[in-house]
């Protein structure tokens, strides 16, 4: 098991340095020069001439690439041309909100997601199969953009139901030790301020869970499918198991394993889709904060945040990796 | 002189079509929900193709006096889908809106298709360096999410509908790529390749004559699957801004960004962009689903 892991982690570096080369690229790529791309397209010539002395870019191509390896890897994602703060100090800021986001939105894909594909294929063919397929069908065809104004417009603005904007009640007097809203409320044991967190979550992660929760109920579906006609599940039923005992032990446990998989790469449209939810709900994460470094031309923030979020990513099916490497024991040898 | 006479009668064989693709038609034609999806589909296509002679304004035609009660007046027998901030009629709007939609499919999904079978064919046709170079190349683009990925392409080339098309265009190469290597990789230890190489056929006559058209089915599937996917992430794009520059382009992802800011309102100038965005989207999931199932029979009713 060790060995699979270090050679998973391996395997990362490659692709790591194969990105931030490609920020990098992508940064000198831009229309102009680094230097109007970050300082912006006032800055006067002595500015232009400081910042290319600053940082090197007299230099040669790979002396740079370098140079900037090095800071990367300090941790010094640059300064934001908008906020004139360390990039990594806004990450700081706003990762944890597009974390509980993306969370909550994944909690809620498969609380709903997993149920319905699982009963799906034990009534295969069935009004309700048929009814989850359709339904999954329209949970990949619909914008998260759109499902999240509809959200919006139906329980906000004419309910009244639930918040349309923002973490947290303005008039709500809490603190925050982690970032966490949620988690924040529960530890200070600001009962209040949780419950009002958690009802400014509930609208965007059903708009931003709802592609995930389709496909893993397809998934779902389709494995439980393939689960139930194996030999094992037979000779289980032959030997008189309760059905809910061989649904349980034998065809959930087996059907579950593609759908893990699964979850890593549905954390890169939860990161991606951030962007558009966390617009309509102007909720202050990475991806409302890459959407205004997009207006404000902020190329350091597009830089780093990119390159922060193509970390986390690529981390996290790592770790869904190991974690399938442990639920499922035949992977770790081939 | 036997005893039994054999009388001899004509065996009419059943017709059975031949080839893999009239049998996939047959199929197609069959499964109800693809037939859904072509309407769907069909329907959008007509109204782009006559959105001048069926739309009953001009799309960018502004009528400020129909403002005079405030923003915006809803549905009526003159405005069927209402008016939006600038007096322009919705319905005309979202009937141009085709266009764009069904352009923007296309041309982004004819971009990363073309990049990607390059690139897919030259990993899985000539293997080793070249295989290593276009995979792990492949896999950095993956490391990156695909909203993300393209909203950088944008910055590099600017706003506007055709560089969000080719961003959009671009995060998918690595899945046809992928795709095509991979059925490529299934191919080549297949006996009638075997049986080409043996009489001396060249590599290259092999790979396009023989490997290719075998290995192409799954990227069609893909293919009308990415036509959804590209449709949603260029609306997308749009209602981030990225698109087209020039507001009064009747792009649906663009009209939703208005509609968003006059929701409270007049949800209807949300609603029926948003819903011609999912019933094309739709359309282009239940014909993909329809060609896979189509395309592998064993998979029926199973995805």
């Amino acid at each position: 098991m060790a060995r699979f892991v270090v050679r998973r982690l391996l395997l990362l570096v490659p692709i790591l340095l194969g990105v931030s080369v490609l920020l990098f690229v992508w940064v000198r790529a831009l229309p102009g020069t680094p230097a109007q791309a970050i300082l912006g397209e006032r800055a006067t010539p002595a500015a232009i001439e400081r910042f290319n002395r600053q940082y090197g870019l007299t230099r040669p191509i790979h002396v740079q690439y370098w140079a900037y390896m090095k800071t990367t890897m300090r941790g010094d994602l640059g300064t934001s041309v908008a906020s004139r703060r360390p990039v990594t100090t806004e990450i700081k800021e706003r990762f944890p909100a597009t974390v509980e986001l993306a969370f909550a939105a994944m909690a809620f894909a498969l609380l709903v997601g997993l149920p319905l594909g699982f009963f799906a294929a034990k009534r295969y063919g069935q009004a309700f199969d048929h009814s989850s397929l359709f339904l999954s069908l329209i949970g990949i065809s619909i914008p998260v953009f759109f499902l999240a104004i509809i959200l919006k417009y139906v329980f906000s603005v004419k309910l009244g139901w639930l918040p349309s904007i923002g973490r947290q009640d303005v008039l709500i007097d809490a603190e925050h030790p982690t970032g966490f809203y949620v988690l924040d409320g529960i530890v200070t044991r600001n009962w209040a301020a949780a419950w009002d967190a958690v009802q400014h979550l509930i609208l965007p992660a059903i708009a931003l869970g709802s592609i995930p929760l389709a496909i893993i109920a397809r998934v779902t579906r389709a494995s439980t499918l393939d689960v139930q006609s194996e030999d094992y599940v037979r000779t289980a039923r032959a030997k008189g198991l309760a059905p809910r005992i061989v649904d349980r032990r034998h065809v959930l446990r087996n059907a579950l394993l593609p759908v893990t998989t699964i979850i890593g790469l549905q954390v890169g449209i939860l990161l991606g889709g951030a962007v558009l939810t966390e617009t309509v709900f102007a909720i202050p994460g990475m991806g409302s904060w890459l959407k205004e470094a997009i207006f404000n031309h902020d190329y350091p923030v597009l830089q780093g945040g990119i390159l922060f979020l193509a970390f986390v990513f690529v981390m996290v099916n790592l770790l869904v990796d190991i974690a399938y490497g442990f639920i499922n024991p035949r992977i770790r040898v081939s | 002189m036997s005893l039994a006479e054999v009388e001899g009668v004509r065996i009419e064989h059943e017709h059975l079509p031949s080839g893999l693709w009239r049998e996939t038609g047959r199929r197609l034609l069959r499964n109800p929900g693809a037939i859904v999806g072509f309407v769907f589909v069909l329907l959008f296509v007509l109204i782009a193709i006559f959105a001048p002679l069926i739309a009953p304004y001009s799309p960018t035609e502004q009528n400020l006096s129909l403002l005079a009660d405030g923003c915006c007046p809803g549905p009526s027998w003159a405005h069927p889908m209402g008016v939006d901030e600038l007096g322009r009629d919705e319905l005309s709007r979202v009937m141009y809106g085709a266009r764009y939609s069904l352009v923007i499919g296309v041309v982004s999904v004819t971009v990363g298709l073309s990049i990607g079978l390059l690139l897919g064919a030259i990993a899985g046709g000539f293997g080793g360096f070249a295989d290593s170079i276009v995979m792990r190349a492949m896999d950095i683009m993956l490391a990156i999410p695909g909203l993300l990925l393209a909203i950088g392409i944008v910055s590099l080339l600017g706003p506007g509908l055709v560089p969000v098309m080719i961003a959009v265009g671009v995060a998918t190469v690595p899945i046809f790529s992928r795709l095509l290597r991979g059925a490529i990789l299934g191919q080549r230890d297949t006996d009638y390749v075997l049986a080409a190489q043996s009489i001396g056929v060249r590599r290259r006559s092999i790979l396009t004559g023989h490997i290719l058209p075998n290995s192409i089915s799954p990227v069609i599937v893909a293919g009308t699957l990415a036509m959804a996917t590209a449709i949603i992430d260029v609306a997308g794009l749009g209602f981030l801004g990225l698109g087209p520059q020039d507001p009064s382009t009747p792009e649906w992802g663009t009209m939703l960004t208005n509609a968003n800011s006059y929701l409270s309102t007049a949800p209807f100038l949300a609603l029926f962009p948003g819903l011609a965005v999912v019933m094309v989207v739709l359309g282009f999931n239940l014909i993909g689903d329809g060609l896979r199932e189509a395309l592998d029979p064993k998979l029926r009713g199973r995805l």
